[in-house]
């Protein structure tokens, strides 16, 4: 008794000084001592609450700014293509094809300025980011100097703007934020990066690349120097331009579509080439007096048996690694749980994890995974990645990311993952460095042979319409077969329309087929008598295309 | 009063937009959650990641927000109960489309409303020195040892008065509920 009456006095002490008791994150042995800090609680709500610093409002702003930035914009990620399937890639295909015959000169002009980025070493810009209203007027977003290099490392400074002062930069090995007016250093992984500065020219030429359409519509000068204008249409979303410098065959500036009334216009008004950035920027050196925030929740190791000492297994590490591709390191992390091992092509261009822990909980795969088998055991396939379940969710921050690809599952008592900024068949090699029993990724004929007890009549015009809406940001809920399933099941219980929740729960859906092109989802619970519900894309087979019902069995 | 575009800009990664609605809901956002938590300290954290979750699920999902603080207050929400889940180690996550804002918010106000009368009436039903402690240590945050001073005792029989006083607040609240 003495010493919960002690616990309690310092848990009221502890609330007096405004600090957060560390019950709020522990939980206690006790029972009675957790409901008798709950009443002090509900007492001491009687009390005016203590407001932060009049400041706060807009340190909160500032905070929340950066972290969002810092958080891939799930735009980019809607707009992602999804790899990994034959059908996909013959689709893929065709449109290039087409493109091709279209726009004879769209080879031509990727070409060059695939051509030029690869003489590229190093360069040093100042961006400014320009946002433009309806009336035309025209605001000063940021100034921003930037050095990035080809093997994805960059130092990038706000000159200007609502983020001055900050520095962000990514040596390779690790990326850190250096906040001047907090005082603060935030230290996170170098990979993966959610981060990517506009205008990144490496990532800007990708883009072009993959793009669904591109075509030259002018000429002009931008920054005293002669451009291209091109138009690119992407894969979903709204065409933009880029200004290609004639003399070196590289982006110049981007103007996004005016969305919600408002356009962004990034350009480098100076930009230089070099053989490296300076070695000085790239080195961490926590500055006097600055705080050092570890956000990166891993702790290196030297060799697999450290690794298997912390994490408590011994960890399946490659036999024979793919050609090209060297160790990077070996860490643990999610809680000192799982274990990851990180390697790099020797370009160190791509990189490819192997994430692994003990699985404590039955296998889910995300709703808009494709599922494949890793031997007899379901694999959860996402090119691009675009949910965190299981082992993923401890291992770094790699949804949203366009270029980044997994595939999860269990095995043995064992939860593993690969994930990669690499081709789909390079992470099945990974995999199969691993794995005894080899990796099926489904093309789009097997689903097509469940037919549907009772065929459901599909309007495509208006399926259409609804893709337009969808790649323009609306209902994106269509994207995700499970609740496209749980908006039909729904209608079917009440046709009149739905208010409020659903009749079914998200939870009752289960997805047992995805090849990225047909699905089928199953309904348990007894408030439908629907089984089976039938999905396909119809109107674009990537990440990017709307599910639409086919048809589906009843009970 | 937020114009409509707001959000729709700070969804666009428009910083002004961010600053703009921080500004102008943050204390009604913070107020509710210091209401939970009771601390300045974990009130402001919370408050951050109830911002930084909100706009980010926006961006993720172009959702018409008609109530944005009831919107904000149902995020906060879900961080809280998710903290609260976590450390009874029961770990699901709470999914933000499932709650209702605007009812969240207005039954929680009212519940507030409702819970502070009987906190009042269970208070009152103290003995006089458990009360006394109670308001001293709690409702005016005095430590233990000017308590003590105040009232002329021990600190440990602070400590176990205003332990007995907490059990029968425990006591009269639960068999209220």
């Amino acid at each position: 008794m003495d010493n919960n009456e002690k616990k309690l006095s310092e848990y009221i002490d502890k609330l007096n000084a405004e600090k957060m008791p560390k019950e709020h994150d522990e939980p206690t042995d006790s029972p009675e001592l957790d409901e008798l800090m709950d009443t002090v609680r509900k007492v001491r709500s009687l009390r005016e609450p203590d407001l932060p610093e009049v400041d706060y409002p807009k340190k909160l702003a500032r905070v929340v700014g950066r972290q969002l930035w810092q958080k891939p914009s799930n735009r980019k990620r809607k707009w992602a293509w999804l790899a990994g399937t034959a059908a996909i890639s013959a689709v893929a295909a065709l449109v290039l094809l087409v493109n091709f015959a279209l726009y004879p000169g769209r080879t031509d002009i990727v070409y060059a300025m695939e051509q030029a980025y690869k003489e590229v070493r190093a360069y040093h810009g100042i961006l400014s980011i320009v946002e433009t209203n309806l009336k035309g007027e025209e605001t000063l977003q940021s100034m921003r100097e930037v050095w990035a290099d080809n093997e994805g490392r960059y130092y990038v400074k706000e000159l200007e703007g609502f983020q001055k002062g900050l520095i962000t930069v990514n040596n390779g090995e690790k990326k850190w934020q250096v906040c001047l007016d907090e005082g603060q250093v935030y230290v996170f992984s170098a990979f993966p990066d959610p981060y990517r500065f506009t205008l990144e020219l490496g990532n800007e030429i990708n883009d072009a690349k993959n793009a669904t359409q591109i075509k030259t519509i002018g000429k002009d000068v931008v920054a005293g120097r002669k451009a291209t204008i091109l138009e690119v249409l992407p894969k979903g979303g709204e065409s933009y331009q880029i200004w290609i410098d004639e003399e070196t065959n590289l982006p110049l500036q981007r103007q996004r579509a005016m969305v919600n009334a408002i356009q962004y216009r990034v350009t480098y008004t100076s930009i230089e080439f070099s053989d490296n950035i300076p070695g000085e920027l790239l080195t961490y050196d926590l500055p006097q007096g600055f705080e050092e925030i570890d956000k990166n929740s891993e702790q290196l190791v030297n060799n697999i048996e450290e690794a298997a000492e912390i994490a408590g297994f011994t960890p399946k590490v490659p036999e024979n690694l793919p050609k090209g591709y060297v160790r990077d390191s070996i860490a643990v992390t999610d809680g000192m749980k799982a274990i990851k091992l990180s390697y790099t092509s020797k370009d160190k261009k791509s990189r490819v994890i192997i994430l692994q822990e003990k699985a404590t909980d039955e296998f889910k795969p995300a709703s808009t995974s494709v599922l494949g088998k890793v031997g007899s055991n379901t694999a959860e396939i996402q090119s691009p990645v675009q949910e965190s379940l299981g082992v993923l969710n401890g291992g770094g921050q790699y949804s949203g990311m366009a270029d980044i690809c997994s595939i999860r599952w269990q095995e043995s008592g064992f939860e593993y993952a690969v994930i990669g900024d690499v081709t789909m068949d390079e992470l099945v090699l990974f995999i199969e460095s691993i794995a005894l029993d080899p990796v099926q990724i489904p093309s789009g004929e097997e689903v097509a042979s469940d037919k549907p007890q009772i065929e459901v009549a599909v309007d495509l015009e208006a399926e259409k319409n609804e893709q337009k809406s969808v790649d323009a940001g609306h209902s994106p809920w269509k994207l995700d077969p499970v609740y496209v399933a749980q908006v039909f099941v729904s209608l079917k219980i009440s046709p009149e329309g739905i208010e409020g929740e659903y009749p079914v729960n998200y939870e009752d859906m289960k997805i047992i087929k995805n090849n990225g092109i047909d699905a089928i989802v199953e309904v348990s619970g007894d408030i439908t008598t629907v089984r089976k519900v039938y999905l396909k894309r119809l109107i674009r087979q990537d990440s990017t295309g709307i599910w639409t019902v086919v048809g589906y069995d009843p009970a | 009063m937020l114009k409509e575009d707001t959000f729709k800009k700070a969804q666009d990664g428009d910083l002004k937009s961010v600053e703009e609605i921080c500004s102008s809901t943050w204390e009604a956002v913070y107020r509710f959650i210091y209401y939970k938590v009771q601390n300045r300290q974990e009130a402001e954290d919370i408050t951050q990641e109830t911002y930084v979750k909100a706009l980010s699920h926006l961006q993720k999902n172009s959702v018409k927000i008609e109530q944005y603080t009831g919107f904000l207050k149902t995020v906060a929400l879900n961080i809280l109960r998710d903290k609260w889940r976590k450390k009874k180690r029961r770990g699901t996550n709470v999914n933000i489309e499932a709650i209702d804002a605007e009812k969240t918010a207005i039954e929680d106000e009212t519940e507030a409303s409702a819970q502070r009368e009987l906190i009042r009436n269970a208070l009152d039903r103290l003995n006089e020195e458990q009360r006394m402690v109670v308001e001293l240590r709690i409702l005016k945050g005095y430590s233990v040892a000017e308590t003590a001073r105040i009232i002329k005792k021990k600190e440990s029989t602070v400590r176990v008065l205003q332990y007995r006083a907490l059990q029968t607040l425990a006591s009269i609240l639960k068999n209220n509920d």
